[in-house]
């Protein structure tokens, strides 16, 4: 029983965004054409109607920008002003203010000031000299980032792809039922039918999966702009290689890695490359090589920054980790490489000797992470000093579906993304030994920690865990070792159910504060699965081991 | 018997709100139409008591639509239906016929006292 | 000119309130009626399959999938304290699924809940000394009379569904 109100501004929100895309459209065929009557004509439509709308629901400097717009195009249609020189800035300057103004009305913000714009737009409309500021330097990186941002029009279809994905995700799970009945009841027509809906709903997750799709490029383009920026202010000199931009990821997955990668790049300029005169030194060729590409794995794309600069000098960052109590002293030099590498992306790190402007802005590589691991995404570091470094992000191609395996812990299915997954074990409580009040096993001469699942989940408080005693370790213990940054963990479940792809739900408020679960899926029986979010897991164990 | 209104806009908004206004207060809304050809073709086969006309409208102007619908349902009453700063084009409008104009933002007491007065004016004139 | 309608007797509809009606979607919890204002339910339903969520207060009976959307349930009887000894929860219970700003909730009522129409004149606002005073006073809007007899205790659910107020307690008290 949604409000009138909620319903109004949802059409409102809907409505307006798909006239200021029509306008930024029509908009550029004015300025090819400056009198292009259908154009006008659709412009002098759409300022009106945004008016009217915007009025009603009470935004009433959007409908006065609209209005001055309105009639503005209206006087251009009837000859009485000319599309061009300043009034054409006027036009982009009111035409921006009104994406702005929608965006924040979308985002339930409150709308930007336009005293300056409808003094404009009144002086323009009475054919009178608009006061420009003078022209302005090159677009700002905002503005430039702005332009690169995938269309508003693009959002709303996104939303409704989203409300059609669980559509699709409902119907998966209902076929998958009349799956089951059809062979329980061994009827030909019955089976074939199903086997028909099977085929067909498979082809439509697909379809909607591949919708979202996006090419890599329009992230990776945009590049180019910021390299350049960051390369002259940090005095560097820079050659950009940009390759893959025709991978396909889903337009949401590329989002939300934007910032991560745009602080990698500058990471890799301000800090992997060197001065020209350092790189002429060590021997290499003055100008710094940077790789920005884009390619698939499987079912997961890879973004990889790579440069040529100085690599990442392991024992300063074991060093500044000790410094910075990230890890203790002792537990330092027992650290190979990749967990030392890892480190760089925990909070609080940053490398960075002296803050410069660019990318020492108080937040560290962490940021990375952070987007990686709500994606369920994971990180590659290779590095060799004096060589270079490469930053690998592994993301998954879709939001939506992902492999998981279903374990069981009392009686209850919980999903855990094969992302995180290493693999899984039987082990016999001979394979399985105490250190320090933790369960122990040895993978590959490596140590793991084993903690039961159980506990991880259900022990209250902030205590520790209770030591684990030899004793307790009773039977066959089914074990699924997860990964994070570079650390393994064995979580003991009661059994495995099996492996399957699961589409996700995120979890709604109020509960979607508990970090430990990253969402839910339904399985084939309507039955709801929590999925659990394995960073968040380890973390846990990391703050209440024994 | 409730009357019967068309409504002629091409926001979905304005109709979904008009829509509501009208329904809520007891008016049967036959139908929608998003421009002038829907509009005439919607007007032929529902035949409304009353239509509620958006001046502006992407295929024709409101005006446009106005005169053809005058001309295949005139027991039709027309009400236009338009924001601030376009009084010129309803100055004509009433001129060809329309019966009452709405300034758009309306408030829902507004938009019932001109269509029910626009209804009613009709009325009387058919009995007398 | 343009604003002018027809010079007609305005049949301005009198559309004021002399009695203005609430409909309520009335329960019971512990032996006391309950009820929201229509206006805050989504719908009435059958309790589905509830999973316990790991890390939540016991109130919180777990979450569901109505109609693809995973929602959490809660059991208000639990929250309030207000669930005789004994008595445990019915194997069929009823979710009353309600909306906030921008989710769903349902709570978890053990009988059919009915809906109910009465004057808003007859809900007095519930007084400032008691609103503060006990967890379920906090979210009252007021408290109906019968004329028959009997009380409905009428909850305001915005001031119930804040994320805040639903996980006001965390995770670890609930052993406590």
């Amino acid at each position: 029983m949604k409000t009138r109100d909620q319903e109004y501004r949802e059409l409102f929100m809907a409505e307006a965004l798909e006239y200021y895309d029509s306008m930024s459209r029509h908009l550029s065929e004015l300025e090819r054409n400056p009198n292009a009557g259908p154009a006008l004509n659709e412009l002098f439509r759409l300022m009106h109607n945004l008016k009217a709308n915007a009025r009603a629901m009470g935004f009433t400097d959007l409908g006065e920008v609209a209005h001055q717009l309105e009639t503005l195009f209206g006087l251009i249609r009837d000859k009485e002003r000319e599309f061009s020189g300043a009034l054409i800035r006027v036009v982009f300057a009111g035409v921006d203010a009104l994406g702005s103004m929608i965006r924040a009305v979308g985002a339930n913000q409150p709308l930007p000031d336009a005293t300056a714009l409808l003094h404009n737009l009144d002086l323009v409309v009475r054919g009178e000299a608009p006061i420009l500021e003078e022209e302005e330097a090159a677009e700002t990186e905002e503005e430039s980032n702005r332009k690169m941002e995938l269309s508003d029009l693009v959002y709303i279809q996104v939303k409704k792809l989203d409300n059609l994905l669980n559509l699709v995700g409902e119907l998966v799970i209902d076929r998958d039922r009349i799956m089951t009945l059809a062979q329980e009841l061994d009827n030909p027509a019955l089976l074939a039918t199903a086997q028909h809906l099977f085929r067909i709903s498979d082809d439509l997750q697909y379809s909607v999966m591949d919708a979202r799709l996006v090419g890599v490029g329009v992230l990776l383009n945009k590049f180019p702009r910021v390299v350049r920026d960051v390369a002259s202010a940090e005095d560097k000199e820079v050659k950009l290689t940009l390759s893959g931009q025709d991978v396909q990821i889903d337009r949401n997955i590329l989002q939300i890695i934007t910032d991560a990668l745009l602080h990698l790049v500058r990471n890799a300029v301000s800090h992997g490359l060197e001065t020209t005169e350092n790189r002429l030194k060590a021997g290499k060729p003055p100008i710094g090589e940077l790789t920005l590409s884009a390619m698939t794995e499987r079912d997961d794309v890879l973004l990889q920054v790579r440069d040529d600069g100085r690599g990442i000098d392991t024992e300063a960052v074991r060093r500044k980790a000790i410094e910075r109590g990230l890890i203790t002293a002792k537990a330092a030099p027992a650290l190979d490489e990749q967990a030392v590498w890892a480190l760089l992306f925990e909070p609080g790190f940053s490398m960075a000797q002296q803050v410069t402007d660019i990318s020492g802005r108080g937040v560290g590589l962490d940021v990375v992470k952070l987007a990686l691991d709500s994606l369920g995404g994971q990180l590659r570091v290779d590095s060799e000093l004096g060589v270079g470094t490469t930053f690998t992000l592994v993301l998954p191609t879709s939001i939506a579906v992902k492999g998981a395996l279903l374990v069981e812990v009392n009686e209850r299915p919980y999903a855990i993304p094969l992302m995180h997954t290493d693999t899984v074990l039987a082990l016999h409580p001979g394979q399985i030994s105490i250190v320090g009040g933790v369960m122990v096993t040895y993978l590959h001469e490596q140590s793991v920690p084993l903690v039961p699942l159980r506990q991880l989940l259900h022990d209250e408080g902030d205590e520790p865990l209770p030591s684990a005693h030899k004793s307790d370790i009773e039977g066959t213990q089914h074990v699924l070792v997860v990964n994070y940054n570079s650390r393994r963990l064995g979580l003991i479940v009661d059994r495995f159910i099996r492996q399957q792809n699961i589409v996700i739900k995120p979890l709604s408020k109020p509960l979607d504060t508990i970090d430990l679960f990253g969402g839910v899926t339904l399985l084939g029986s309507g039955q709801v699965c929590l999925v659990l979010d394995v960073p968040a897991l380890s973390r846990l164990f990391l703050t209440k081991r024994p | 018997m409730n009357k019967r209104i068309l409504i002629v806009d091409d926001s979905f908004y304005m109709r979904t709100m008009l829509k509501n206004m009208l329904t809520d207060a007891g008016y049967e809304v036959v139908g929608e139409a998003a421009n002038g050809a829907q509009a005439l073709e919607m007007a032929a086969s529902t035949e409304p008591d009353l239509i509620t006309l958006d001046v502006i409208l992407p295929d024709n102007t409101g005006l446009d639509v106005l005169k053809s619908l005058r001309q295949i349902q005139p027991s039709a009453k027309v009400v236009m239906c338009s924001a601030v700063g376009q009084e010129v084009i309803v100055t004509e409008a009433i001129e060809n016929g329309a019966m009452a104009y709405i300034v758009k933002p309306f408030s829902e007491e507004k938009v019932l006292e001109i269509v029910g007065a626009a209804l009613q004016n009709g009325a009387s004139e058919q009995t007398a | 000119m343009a604003e002018t309608t027809p010079s007609l007797t305005s049949s301005k509809t009198e559309r004021a309130k002399p009695t203005e009606r609430v409909q309520l979607i009335v329960f019971r919890l512990g032996d006391e009626d309950y009820g929201i204002r229509i206006e805050q339910v989504k719908e009435v339903t059958v309790t589905p399959e509830v999973a316990r969520m790991p890390k939540t207060p016991l109130f919180i009976k777990g979450i569901a999938n109505l109609r693809g959307d995973i929602i959490a349930i809660i059991d208000l009887e639990e929250r309030f304290r207000l669930r005789p000894e004994g008595r445990p929860v019915p194997e069929r219970s009823y979710t009353v699924a309600v909306e906030a700003d921008d989710y769903t909730l349902g709570l978890m009522v053990r009988e059919v809940p009915r809906p109910f129409t009465l004057p808003l004149s007859q809900i007095e606002p519930a007084p400032e000394f008691v609103q503060d005073s006990s967890t379920r006073d906090k979210y009252l809007e007021g408290i109906a009379k019968l004329p028959e007899g009997g009380i409905i205790i009428v909850l305001d659910m915005r001031k119930l569904l804040t994320p805040s107020e639903v996980m006001r307690l965390p995770g670890k008290m609930a052993s406590s």
